[in-house]
């Protein structure tokens, strides 16, 4: 079997789907190859574009403080890749990569505005969503069902953790304990938090519910009437004006189940955010799976690339393997988005670190060769600390137009790009910086695909 | 005792401990869990959990990580593994490509080596039937009987009869599989009107027996094994080409046996054959205005073991030649490739799970408002036919191998 398209995307996570996405919308025939769903499916549902500078452990104010401070800091980080073009200033560099990452987070707020997950949050300042462990985190887009309206800033706000019985992944006692500590030490609002447990028995029964289940089933017609009945009573015994529950309002109707539930009990509900894989996360990839579809694009489920043919510095073709099948596909420009450990785009073992399709050139986030580098060599003792984890932060070294390179520092295909995770010189789990990379390196990598393939025609 | 000696010994004591050892072609399903990194993204798309949720089936991770651990307790996990349709749905969205499906049916093999008394009792009926008459389905009593039936059907459909042709040498056999073998046989009918048309010089299996793969999903191993050996022969014997079927099951399970057992056949569904070898091009030229049959406003559904278990390309050709067909407009169902329930032979013993899981397909394919469904594999049909049907549904469902052929002309 064999196919054709101007740009073939190697991935279907947020940098593939929102490369993929700009790329159809400009009338390129677009074919995204996925082989399992990855980082983003698996994600809380939020985008991080810039929450830290690693090492230091105060959040940055908003996305456009922290990108300064990045550009500044790390020349080479993919944010920073962004704002080197020719017809760039040296003194607006700043600006321009600003600007780009704005464009990039613009783009993807507006085409995810008529999708089952709007989202909510500006580019001037990040926000503090709460967690189901009762712990906040800067991030600068939540989805709309995540949001905690003013909550954190009234005076008098009274918030409400309603757990549900039979459901693991929250426990509103610790949550409610954690956040109001939290709140305390820092003196700020909320002053009073309560909890409480509801039930919801998507099958009859109020035990050993997933989130999935729970969040399918408030997606059916009159039973999000049935929580707010519970939910009301507590509501005013409390005095609450807030209430959080962990994300699962709906997979589908999730914004409206918020709605009708504020009004029935008369008071802000909002998602915490929740482990991995969360609902938000399911819901975000289907938005984006949407915006890809609507656009026109073709995505190739369960597909791997496996093989591929280069002529010079052009690269041809991609053999994909479905479970029985092989297709090949030609493309005059190829984005690989392949993801980094969990998506696979990156591996390592005994003999080092390797890029699965191609086998490019790996490096570490110090710029070394990570060939010969064994991973274990690359962690931190302490799991969760501001350092991060070294191994984090290796992948693939590109130039300005978003092309990896070879060792001569030469792009290894004219018209291989690549995005999102693959890419090395930054630890999205310490920065807080995950899917702002991916959005932002893959509106690039496509601006540069496309006008190659422009070009090409 | 000696390391030959000790290995004897450890061998002798297997059967008491319960234990079948992985053979080669199971070892890569079985070593594939190694990289289960434990995320659970499949329990957000398994249709069993949406279904009946968590706790009646503890889904493709549990699987994974809990009930895929300890061969000699495999029988503890007869109640779940055998509620599994089998669509793939996990391992396709797995991002490590751990094998599900196939360990399901390892599993399912050593509980129906070792415990049979716990394999449902309804697959018992399957498998006797599979192994009297080598087919997954009752053949008819009475021949006339069964001609008649096919006649009907035919005249219901208002599609031609073509005589089955059985020749030596010819470069295509036809494998109706045994469900349009012996039940659906308009769908038989329908691939013999396609393949004579367009003059492809094919013969049938004078004597037609079943691929196997009911037999796997039962855990019989062993049947599986002698039926796929026993179809390896007569297929090889008339040293075809290509195998083509109608069927989604046969063609992943016919290219999975024939990759793996060295046919040296290409086995593919007629969708392929019609795309890649008699080409999109004459069936557009054939079917422009060769009938009159009134437009119809359809929906389609993606048979798992096409899309999931083979390639989602299948249902490109399939989209690419519903969009050539005149006074056909397609609209997409929210859940076109949802499994039907069907699958897993689930619906042979549990009843209820196999129906909850059809429902998510149901209300789509009503949402679409189309006049009629049509899917490429006769058991999908069957299974969504019978549940719109007990809803009240005013949605007919066609196999789409039928709705082409009755778009051909007559035969001049």
């Amino acid at each position: 079997m064999d196919t054709e398209c101007d740009l073939l995307v190697i991935g279907g996570g947020m940098a593939g789907l929102v490369a993929g996405s700009i790329a159809s919308m400009e009338g390129v025939s677009t074919i995204i190859l996925r082989k399992g769903q990855s980082a983003t499916a698996y994600s809380s549902g939020a985008v991080d574009i810039i929450g830290y500078l690693p090492g230091t452990s105060e959040p940055f104010s908003s996305p456009t403080e922290g990108l300064a401070v990045i550009a500044g800091v790390y020349p080479l980080h993919p944010y920073s890749i962004v704002g080197y073009n020719e017809d760039v200033e040296t003194e607006n560099i700043v600006s321009e990569i600003i600007r780009r990452a704005q464009d990039a987070i613009t783009w993807l707020k507006i085409n995810l505005e008529n999708t089952i997950t709007p989202l909510i949050g500006t580019f001037d300042s990040n926000i503090y969503p709460i967690t189901v462990l009762g712990t906040t985190k800067p991030t600068c887009l939540i989805q709309k069902t995540m949001h905690s309206g003013t909550l954190q800033e009234c005076e008098d706000s009274t918030l409400l953790f309603a757990g549900i019985r039979g459901y693991a992944d929250f426990n509103p006692s610790i949550a409610a304990k954690t956040y109001l500590e939290d709140r305390i030490a820092i003196g700020k609002p909320p002053r009073k938090v309560g909890r409480c447990v509801i039930q919801i028995t998507p099958f009859g029964k109020p035990f050993n519910l997933s989130s999935i289940e729970i969040a399918r089933h408030l997606d059916h017609e009159k039973s999000i009437e049935e929580i707010a009945k519970q939910l009301k009573k507590q509501v005013d015994q409390l005095g609450a004006s807030h209430v959080a529950i962990p994300p699962v309002l709906g997979l589908r109707n999730a914004v409206a189940n918020k709605k009708i539930l504020e009004e029935l009990i008369e008071a802000d509900v909002f998602e915490l955010l929740g482990f991995p894989p969360s609902v938000p996360g399911l819901r975000l990839q289907i938005a984006l799976e949407e915006i890809y579809r609507r656009s026109g694009g073709k995505l190739l489920v369960g597909h791997e690339a496996i093989s591929y043919s280069k002529t010079g510095n052009k690269l041809n073709y991609v053999t994909a393997r479905a479970p029985r099948r092989e297709l090949r596909i030609n493309a005059k420009a190829f984005i690989l988005a392949s993801g980094k450990f969990i998506g696979g785009g990156l591996s390592g073992d005994l003999s080092g670190m390797h890029e699965s399709v191609f086998g490019l050139m790996t490096i570490t986030g110090a710029y070394l060769l990570a060939r010969d580098i064994i991973p274990s060599r690359m962690t931190n003792r302490v799991a969760i600390s501001p350092e991060g984890q070294p191994v984090y932060s290796c992948g693939l070294s590109v130039d300005p137009f978003f092309r990896p390179v070879r060792e001569d520092g030469v792009e290894w295909a004219s018209n291989l790009f690549a995005a999102g995770s693959i890419l090395a010189g930054y630890d999205y789990s310490t920065e807080k910086s995950g899917l702002g990379v991916a959005a932002t390196s893959g509106y690039s990598a496509a601006r540069s695909a496309i006008d190659f393939i422009k070009e090409v025609n | 005792m000696n390391e030959d000696e000790a290995y004897d010994y450890v061998k002798s004591t297997l059967k008491k401990e319960r234990i079948t050892p992985y053979r080669q072609e199971e070892l890569e399903y079985v070593k594939s869990v190694e990289n289960c990194i434990n995320c659970g993204l499949c329990i957000n798309h398994c249709p069993v959990v949406a279904a009946v949720g968590v706790n009646r089936f503890s889904g493709p991770r549990s699987i994974a990580v809990e009930l895929s651990r300890s061969p000699p307790e495999f029988w503890s996990t007869a109640d779940i593994v055998y509620l599994c349709t089998g669509c793939g749905t996990c391992r396709e969205v797995c991002p490590k490509n751990v094998n599900i499906p196939e360990v399901v049916n390892i599993i399912r093999s050593r509980i129906f080596d070792h415990r049979p008394d716990l394999v449902p009792k309804g697959l018992f009926m399957v498998r006797e039937i599979l192994t009297k008459h080598d087919l997954a389905f009752e053949p008819w009593e009475d021949k006339d009987e069964k001609t008649e039936s096919r006649n009907m059907r035919l005249e219901r459909l208002r599609i031609p009869f073509v005589p089955d042709k059985f020749l030596e040498n010819a470069e295509i056999i036809f494998y109706p599989g045994c469900q349009a073998e012996e039940r659906a046989q308009e769908v038989r009918e329908a691939a013999k009107i396609i393949l004579d048309y367009f003059d492809i010089e094919y013969t049938l299996l004078e004597d037609m027996s079943c691929c196997g793969l009911p037999a796997r999903l039962i855990g019989d191993e062993e049947t599986a094994r002698s039926l796929g050996m026993q179809l390896k022969e007569k297929v090889t014997k008339l040293g075809a080409k290509k195998v083509v079927t109608t069927c989604a099951g046969c063609t992943s399970n016919l290219s999975e046996i024939s990759y793996n057992y060295d046919w040296g056949v290409e086995t593919v569904h007629i969708l392929e054959f019609i795309a890649e070898d008699i080409g999109l091009e004459r069936l557009k030229e054939a079917t422009h205005r060769s009938n009159e049959l009134a437009d119809v406003h359809v929906t389609v559904h993606d048979p798992c073991h096409l899309i999931k278990h083979t390639s989602r390309q299948i249902m490109e050709h399939a989209l690419n030649i519903l969009r050539l067909l005149d006074g056909v407009r397609v609209t997409e169902s929210e859940a076109y490739d949802s499994c039907c329930g069907g699958g897993g032979l689930v619906s042979y013993h549990a009843n209820d799970v196999a129906t909850a899981v059809v429902k998510e397909n149901l209300e789509a394919i009503e949402k679409t408002g189309a006049d009629r469904l049509v899917t490429p594999c006769p058991l999908c049909t069957a299974q969504l036919e019978t549940n719109l049907y007990k809803i009240g549904s005013s949605v007919e469902v066609d196999d789409l191998t039928v709705f082409i052929a009755q778009r051909l002309p007559m035969k001049r």
